[in-house]
């Protein structure tokens, strides 16, 4: 049984009402108290029993020992889905069971993570629940943030009628979910691999093989199928026949590293860094594994967490999975993890860096070696002080000066030949990655 | 390979990269700043947060001296509740005004001090109108602090020197013991409603609007009032029947000696201590040692369980 700070200051000021009326020898005084405390002794017995450490039992026996009121009572809870993406909703069923030959008055408080939003419905729910009865309470959050979330427990609750006293009882009932980042469509990504795989997937590249582009002319060898010689041209020709040439489609590896350094999470918690890099990361291996492309994924913050690359929608749900759980901690350098995964990938393949680049005195030796290993680098930096600026909680010299240090590192990182682009906090991910390309 | 590329200054020679490539001289982002940017470099206003320092009293009350609690409407529970809260209070200032005598009180001994004895009475009624009118304004506005003064002030005017003996403020009410004693009683309960009733209309109120703010849903909402309208005429009667026991211990204890010894109960009668506090104080200990030892058999969990098992 819980006391509240009603019942406490009761308590407290019948005691002192109690003790100045026998210094006074004042019956007013004594009277009140006197009240008071039958008032208060007639709720603590109506809501519970003696203290469990009091009656001397284990403390293994607590649970059983919260209430008789609360012991009947049993829970069961429905989520509508486990994985779903950022700004999606859940919806959440809950079965109370009241097992007991009594009604009840329950408070039920199913416990919602905390950056989560009730939309519809209602988590806390005050009901007076019958024998035998079960009732049901649906609410549906929405989501928000990425990232693995619990709902529960469930905390129930039994109060007298002035509430003065309480039973609280835990139901240890626990629905994980997880929290995709939100993805955005690409059109195109512009990146295209110097180092094709041998399978033909759906993009072309600028060299000659089976595809669908137009790549050029050239005069017949035999052995080519008759369906490619261009007639019109043989006719031009003199007497040469001539075949079309068509641009190899291909699949290639496709490398994202994404910064979950504790820095890249720097700004509002909706909108920082590391928001903004999952959700790109999230947006490009949906494009690169839809035209048949293998991604790997890189997160770096306390310890380098890598997925091999692989192709299809299972390895989406592969990466999806770890950048969910991507959380902002330490400060490993870019350089380390370059160093690390460089042996591991074909020389020239696209490598797409999402990273604030800040706090980090690696960056331009890290990219200069991928760079020199021919590496076609993009970095897209989502930047901290946009975020900082918006929320008002960067003022304006600040923001210059640190803007113009980043202006810096950026035109630097350019003339290394990387892709670069300072990725503003309102610019659509489409046009951060064209804007990368230089259109 | 990148110290290959070393100038002799130490400089990264990096030409090499971008030869023949495209290198935009300045980022769109900085282009896109630099025309929102003003020439200006103040802090915005909105940029610095708002800072209440509390007062010397605020801090002694803890918070701030408004009221920030902020209702919707009053709905018809909490209505009622304010309707009963006023009624009780009306009755309950009548009544401190009948049985809280001036004599003893520290502004009687003040205004005898001072000469102008009619001051102690003037300042006595101030008093209970004090506590009525915060009280009101406690009620009407849902305001906590009135009420806490007016809780205060009802008390308060109750605190005097009283020499054992049960005095009134007005001279015609009843000389019998047990009809002094059951006003006081009446007394007391009307206090302690007054307290339960005003503190309803707040816990109410918090409820009201959490239900209407979405926050709260509550099923069966006339069965969890009315639940509360029966302990209301419940409670108060369990209360006063405990604490007339205790109250009246000076005619119990001799009723019961007097089954054996019909002079002993006439002594006990007529003692002085018995009819004083100090025979409330031993009715006090008697009726809540019982009460303990009632909670140290864990009666009301043997109770509630008979009630499962019976329902």
């Amino acid at each position: 049984m819980a006391w509240s700070r009603k019942s406490a200051m009761f308590a407290a000021l019948a005691i002192a009402m109690y003790l100045l009326g026998l210094v006074l020898r004042n019956s007013q005084l004594v009277t009140v108290a006197v009240v008071l405390l039958s008032f208060l002794t007639w709720a603590a017995f109506r809501t519970s029993h003696a203290d469990v450490a009091s009656s001397g039992r284990r403390v293994d026996d607590a649970d059983a020992d919260e209430g008789i009121q609360l012991h009947s009572i049993s829970a069961l809870r429905r989520i509508s889905s486990a994985r779903i993406f950022e700004d999606g909703e859940i919806d959440v069923t809950l079965r109370i069971q009241n097992r007991s030959n009594l009604s009840k008055v329950l408070e039920v408080r199913d416990r919602v993570p905390e950056v989560m939003r009730i939309k519809k419905g209602a988590n806390y729910v005050l009901m007076e629940l019958g024998p035998q009865r079960e009732t049901e309470i649906s609410y549906t959050i929405e989501t928000p943030l990425r990232g693995f979330y619990t709902v529960g427990p469930v905390c129930i609750r039994v109060q007298d009628a002035f509430g003065l006293f309480h039973n609280e009882r835990e139901i240890h009932l626990y629905d994980d979910f997880l929290v995709f980042p939100k993805m955005e469509d690409i059109k195109d990504a512009m990146i295209k691999s110097r180092v094709p795989k041998i399978f033909t997937g759906a993009v072309n590249i600028r060299n000659p093989g089976e595809g669908s582009n137009f790549y050029n002319l050239r005069e017949y060898i035999p052995g080519d199928p008759m369906k490619k010689v261009n007639w019109n041209a043989t006719a031009r020709s003199a007497g040469k026949m001539m075949v079309n040439e068509y641009e190899r489609d291909a699949v290639s590896d496709i490398i994202l590293i994404v910064d979950s350094r504790k820095i890249a999470e720097t700004g509002p918690v909706s909108r920082n860094s590391l928001v903004y890099s999952t959700r790109a990361a999230a947006s490009l291996s949906q494009y690169f594994l839809s035209r048949r492309d293998s991604v790997g994924l890189v997160t770096y913050g306390d310890e380098i967490v890598s997925v091999d690359r692989d192709t299809g929608k299972k390895q989406l749900y592969v990466l999806l999975t770890k950048l969910a759980g991507a959380m902002a901690k330490g400060n490993t350098p870019l350089k380390v993890v370059t160093d690390r995964i460089m042996p591991h990938i074909n020389r020239g393949s696209p490598v797409i860096i999402l990273s604030p680049l800040e706090d980090d005195s690696t960056v331009v030796s890290a990219v200069r070696d991928l760079r020199s290993r021919n590496f076609d680098v993009t970095v897209l930096s989502p930047s901290s002080l946009e975020f900082e600026f918006d929320a008002r909680r960067l003022d304006r010299t600040g923001y210059e000066v640190l803007k113009t240090e980043r202006d810096i590192l950026l035109s630097e990182l350019r003339g290394l030949g990387a892709n670069v682009m300072d990725w503003e906090p309102d610019m659509l991910l489409n046009t951060a990655l064209a804007g990368a390309r230089g259109f | 390979m990148a110290d290959e590329n070393a100038t002799e200054n130490g400089a990264s020679d990096t030409a090499h990269l971008y030869e023949g490539k495209k290198v935009s001289s300045a980022p769109p982002s900085r282009k896109k700043a630099a025309g929102r940017m003003k020439s200006s470099t103040d802090i915005p206003e909105d940029a610095i947060p708002e800072v209440h320092v509390p007062t010397i009293i605020e801090s002694f009350f803890g918070g701030p001296i408004v009221n920030t609690t902020k209702f919707l409407p009053p709905d018809r529970m909490v209505a009622s509740l304010q309707m009963g809260s006023a009624g009780v209070l009306m009755v309950l200032s009548l009544l401190t005004f009948m049985v809280t005598p001036v004599s003893g009180t520290a502004w009687f001994a003040l205004s005898n001090m001072l000469g102008m004895q009619t001051l102690g009475g003037v300042l006595h009624l101030l008093i209970i109108v004090g506590g009525l009118i915060g009280g009101l304004y406690g009620i009407f506005q849902r305001d906590q602090r009135a009420l806490i003064v007016s809780y205060a002030l009802l008390i308060v005017v109750t605190l005097r020197f009283a020499g054992s003996k049960v005095d009134f403020g007005i001279s015609f009410l009843p000389e019998e013991e047990i009809y002094q004693k059951m006003l006081l009683l009446l007394y007391a309960v009307f206090l302690v409603m007054y307290m339960e009733l005003t503190s309803g209309i707040i816990r109410f109120s918090m409820l009201d609007t959490s239900i209407r703010t979405g926050e709260v849903y509550v099923m069966q909402v006339t069965k969890i009032t009315s639940r509360y309208h029966k302990s209301l005429l419940i409670t108060p009667a369990i209360a006063s029947s405990v604490a007339g026991l205790t109250l009246l211990i000076n005619l119990i204890i001799p009723a019961f000696v007097g089954l054996f010894d019909d002079v002993s109960a006439r002594r006990l009668s007529e003692s002085v201590e018995l009819t004083s506090v100090y025979g409330v104080a031993l009715g006090t200990v008697m009726v809540f040692t019982v009460i303990a030892a009632m909670f140290a058999v864990n009666l009301p969990l043997r109770i509630q369980q008979m009630r499962e098992r019976n329902a």
